[in-house]
């Protein structure tokens, strides 16, 4: 689990995201879950280090203040 | 709760052939195959491209309604489109993968497996009685399937791999994010699959033309992951496919990530088994992953047959899945990987001059190994990029 709060955390549109997994083993924490055709991102796992926002095929992931 | 000796999660090309030669090992285990979508074989995430020799050690292409396209040349195109023919690569073929995977998920059925359809595992756990219990959600109930190994054949996202306390995860370095339409009434030479190599189109990857009939191609691209600089793959295959086939009707699109990586540092566990994508068995210089899946689903689905008939399932046993897979291909994949890194950082200039020194040599004579020697004689410095092009 993570050490640091971060200031802000990965979010998912699923009206954008195809469901390719591709950003599942780019996660270093493996905070992005993807079960019965819905991909999610664990709020409380997730680091804010934006490795999956860049590489999403259709930009899907974007980043949002961790309230 | 259903008993079964093999759970196979993902009827891909490495899950069907591991159930299919898992119940031709010992036709008398219980072997289930588990797919997630509705149908096996879609969505397509692949280009769909196949060498002849790999593909025929599992299905024999000649007249097969699954195969869409036979392959005579490869046509590779410079930054500046420059296009050099290579007419000696090996006889290819661009399958149509939802056919082609429902075919081998046939093959697996007549081996006597089980294939399930629209069922999901959700999660598994190791249980006391040595087996693991695999929770699936099948037309909204759960089932808890126990079995005695689990082969996760379930791709580049795999979640079979992390339950089994797996590290299936990536650096963006190693992945390609890629997107593909399949375009329609757009010219090109249908015997021929294209790849075009450039930093401004693909950057770290190449942009790729694969014949599905006359007229109709996969047209896709794939980028390193890290270097998407501000746009993503469907942003970069829309600039190209607008200057290269502005006419041209889209009729489908996928997305999808290749992992261009080597293969896991432990591809099984206690009971375990991880094949094809989700264990990155993927060629890291050409992205190609289909045959390579198929090699690790008869070696996993072998190696689970066999290590259940020996009443050892245990990792120590499994183990021995993994030192064939690297025997096999996995350490080709490392030299591969290396050739890779080094590269990494070659520009377009140096593939538009080794294109033209290429062209000098008459067509007819342009094999790769002349094409090879010609390039590393005129242009030392051209050693690297001749290797990307033609390992």
């Amino acid at each position: 689990m993570r050490r640091v709060t971060p200031d802000t955390i990965a979010v998912v549109d699923l009206a954008v995201c195809d469901r390719c997994g591709l950003c599942l083993p780019l996660c270093p924490p493996e905070a992005i879950h993807l079960e019965l055709n819905v991909l999610t991102v664990d709020d409380a796992a997730c680091t804010g280090c934006e490795k999956c926002v860049g590489p999403c095929p259709v930009g899907a992931l974007s980043m949002v203040p961790y309230a | 709760m259903p008993d079964v000796d093999v759970l196979v999660v993902g009827a891909g090309p490495a899950g069907a052939v591991a159930a299919w030669h898992a119940k031709q090992a010992a036709r008398e285990l219980d072997v289930v195959l588990l797919e997630r979508d509705r149908a096996v074989g879609s969505p397509v995430r692949c280009a769909e491209g196949v060498g002849d020799a790999g593909l025929r050690e599992f299905a024999n292409p000649d007249g097969a309604d699954w195969v869409s396209r036979r392959i005579t040349d490869v046509i590779f195109q410079a930054p500046d489109d420059t296009e050099v023919v290579l007419g000696d690569c090996g006889l290819g073929w661009i399958l149509d993968r939802t056919r082609f995977d429902a075919h081998l998920a046939a093959e697996a059925a007549a081996s006597g497996a089980q294939v399930l359809v629209g069922a999901e595992a959700t999660g598994m756990s190791r249980n006391g009685d040595g087996r693991w219990h695999v929770r699936v959600k099948e037309r909204g109930r759960d089932e808890i399937y126990r079995a005695r190994i689990v082969i996760g054949a379930d791709g580049v996202e795999t979640m079979v791999g992390r339950w089994a306390g797996l590290d299936t995860r990536v650096p963006a370095r190693d992945m390609e994010s890629c997107a593909q339409y399949v375009l329609q009434g757009i010219d090109f030479n249908p015997d021929a699959i294209y790849l075009q190599f450039s930093n401004a189109i693909a950057p770290g990857g190449y942009a790729w033309i694969f014949p599905k009939a006359v007229g109709v191609a996969n047209v896709g691209l794939g980028l390193v992951a890290l270097k998407t600089n501000g746009r993503n793959a469907r942003e970069h295959l829309d600039a190209w496919i607008a200057r290269r086939f502005p006419n041209g009707a889209r009729t489908g699109y996928t997305v999808g990530g290749v992992i261009v990586h080597t293969t896991i540092k432990k591809t099984y566990a206690d009971g375990v088994m991880i094949a094809g994508d989700a264990a990155h068995m993927i060629n890291p210089l050409s992205g190609g992953g289909i045959v390579n899946a198929m090699k690790a689903g008869r070696l996993a689905g072998r190696g689970a047959a066999a290590a259940i008939c020996a009443g050892d399932t245990s990792e120590r046993r499994l183990s021995t899945y993994h030192d064939a897979w690297m025997q096999l291909l996995g350490e080709d994949h490392l030299k591969y990987y290396r050739i890779k890194q080094a590269l990494e950082n070659v520009d377009d200039a140096s593939f538009n001059k080794l294109a033209r020194t290429v062209n000098k040599i008459p067509q007819e004579k342009r094999t790769i190994g002349r094409v090879f020697a010609n390039a590393l004689i005129r242009h030392p410095q051209l050693i690297p990029v001749a290797a990307r092009f033609f390992v």
